[in-house]
């Protein structure tokens, strides 16, 4: 079974054709670059998605040497993310659907970045740091669903890392050149706030610190440094927490933010205390992708057969991931 | 004096030692490497002296917590009671989720936030529930605190006792049963309000 996956909750406009033995035959995919001091508006985003959508999904196809009349089903990130960019891949997807009558199923795109996660790094029972600019959640599987073990209470690590970066007036999305700038410090660290409460974390009084100590003139290097030293420990803090507390021997991080090495280096000092093997997303699939949502939606329709019809398939802009039901794992 | 470890937590190593004629529980915060050094050592003393500080403000409040021996500041060490029984987070029963609320309820009637509200910092001995771990903990009088304390402890049923159905409204009954309806449901609203900032959460 192949299927055709659309991915256009935030930044990027992504399609890619996997099957169903997790082989991704192609992964094409065109991001959107705000200004530079700017963050993702909705609006542009989308207007992007609109023009580059059709050389994308060429793109998809022809690099995975397949065409429409070949692909068996279409996913498409239904949720969460930004609505007008949403409903770009939405519309996409329902057109091709309908024309071509395949059958369409929504996924959630959170749980698309678990899950490719876990069909690239053969993780099996994972504990899961997913950060992103839209997640920054510690989750393990039971019972037919990712639970949430810890989370942030306010912003997300990438919101922090990108806030951060356009008040120094970066584009989003700044993590790698916030990563590259802390590398240039000497090492002083600079007092943060560090806020863990139980297994979950706060960003928000951190960013705001981080700022002032701007504001105050403090070498911008050190600045960078302190700010990821803090927001990373937290993080690893609250991972380690979540380890000792369900025994997973295994920890995988997925998402944007894991393209980070300092974050990665982190967890496995800490994993390596709890015997506890890491396992980090390979970076291409670290952010986000149309793999995530064919991977996803195959395994979805292999297991209940379900899809949407095409009068009903919505997009939600809230759509946690510890409500989805998962069919297909033991 | 012979040391034998019997848990890597998250955040300390516990050995069993011997403390006079009894035994006993020596709970070192080891450097955590990937931390800043600088970092790592606030974070580790400013713990170990909450920890002693708030293990007795419990008791005044009328809740278990074992007894501290000793307490080194500067190598985060604190050896205390050893409490031999099982832990809550294996045998969760209705009776302990009451239990365990009406002790939150006694802790917060002091302003006393414990901050790492799980089923793991329990211990049931059989007679009585033990509560460990109060590292984390501190004073607040704001009722958004103390509905920390509660959306941690739910979150904790949701993710790790999925089989134990109604385990947060056992939790409510006994933090009821000492707080009082009014505050309760003050708290609970709070909850609420936590959980809808959270990410992604529907908007009800």
């Amino acid at each position: 079974m192949r299927c055709l996956g659309v991915e256009s909750t935030a930044h990027t406009f992504g399609c890619s054709v996997v099957d169903s033995s997790g082989k991704i035959l192609s992964d094409a995919r065109d991001i959107f670059r705000p200004p530079e001091g700017s963050g993702i508006h909705p609006r542009d985003a989308s207007r992007h998605h609109i023009e580059v959508s059709s050389s994308v999904l060429k793109e998809a196809l022809d690099s995975a040497k397949t065409s429409m009349s070949k692909i068996d089903i279409i996913g498409y990130s239904a949720g969460p993310g930004l609505g007008p960019c949403l409903r770009v891949g939405a519309v996409v997807s329902r057109a091709l659907a309908g024309f071509y009558n395949k059958p369409l199923v929504p996924v959630n795109h959170a749980l698309g970045h678990v899950e490719l996660g876990t069909l690239l790094t053969g993780a099996s029972d994972p504990l899961v740091l997913l950060v992103s600019g839209g997640h920054s959640m510690i989750l393990a599987y039971s019972n037919n669903c990712w639970r949430v073990f810890g989370e942030t209470l306010d912003t997300t690590v990438g919101q922090l890392l990108d806030q951060f970066g356009r008040a120094l007036g970066f584009a989003s999305p700044c993590g790698a050149r916030i990563e590259a700038l802390a590398k240039k410090s000497s090492g002083r660290y600079l007092q943060l706030p560090y806020t863990v409460k139980g297994n979950d974390v706060s960003f928000s009084g951190l960013l705001t610190a981080a700022l002032r100590l701007v504001s105050e003139k403090n070498e911008l290097a050190d600045v960078c440094y302190s700010l990821q030293e803090t927001a990373f420990a937290m993080l690893a803090e609250a991972t380690e927490r979540a380890l000792s507390f369900t025994g997973k021997t295994e920890m995988m991080i997925v998402g944007g933010v894991a393209a980070n090495r300092r974050l990665a280096g982190m967890l496995e000092v800490a994993c390596d205390r709890h015997g506890a093997k890491l396992h980090v997303c390979p970076i291409k699939f670290a952010g986000d992708n149309g793999a995530q949502i064919s991977w996803t939606a195959i395994q979805e329709y292999q297991a209940t057969g379900k899809s949407v019809k095409i009068e009903k398939s919505t997009i939600r802009q809230s759509w946690r991931l510890d409500s989805v039901d998962v069919k297909w794992r033991p | 004096m012979q040391r034998q470890l019997i848990k890597k937590g998250a955040e300390a190593d516990i050995f069993l030692v011997q403390w006079g004629d009894r035994k006993a529980v020596s709970k070192v915060r080891t450097p955590k490497a990937y931390r800043h050094p600088e970092l790592d050592g606030a974070i580790r003393k400013q713990r170990t002296v909450r920890e002693a500080n708030f293990i007795s403000s419990a008791k005044r409040a009328g809740v278990a917590s074992p007894f501290v021996y000793f307490v080194d500041p500067v190598n985060s060490e604190i050896i205390m009671e050893y409490v031999d029984g099982q832990n809550v987070r294996d045998a969760l029963t209705p009776a302990l989720c009451r239990e365990i609320g009406r002790y939150s309820a006694l802790l917060h009637a002091n302003n006393v936030m414990h901050g790492d509200l799980t089923t793991s910092n329990f211990i049931h001995d059989g007679k009585r529930l033990v509560l460990l771990d109060f590292g984390l903990a501190h004073y607040s009088e704001r009722t958004e605190d103390a509905a920390t304390d509660l959306r941690l402890i739910k979150e904790v049923f949701a993710s790790a006792h999925v089989k134990s159905r109604g385990a947060f409204e056992e939790f409510t009954e006994g933090y009821r049963s000492i707080a009082g309806k009014k505050r309760t449901d003050r708290i609970l609203e709070n909850v609420r309000e936590i959980e809808q900032r959270g990410r992604y959460a529907r908007i009800t």
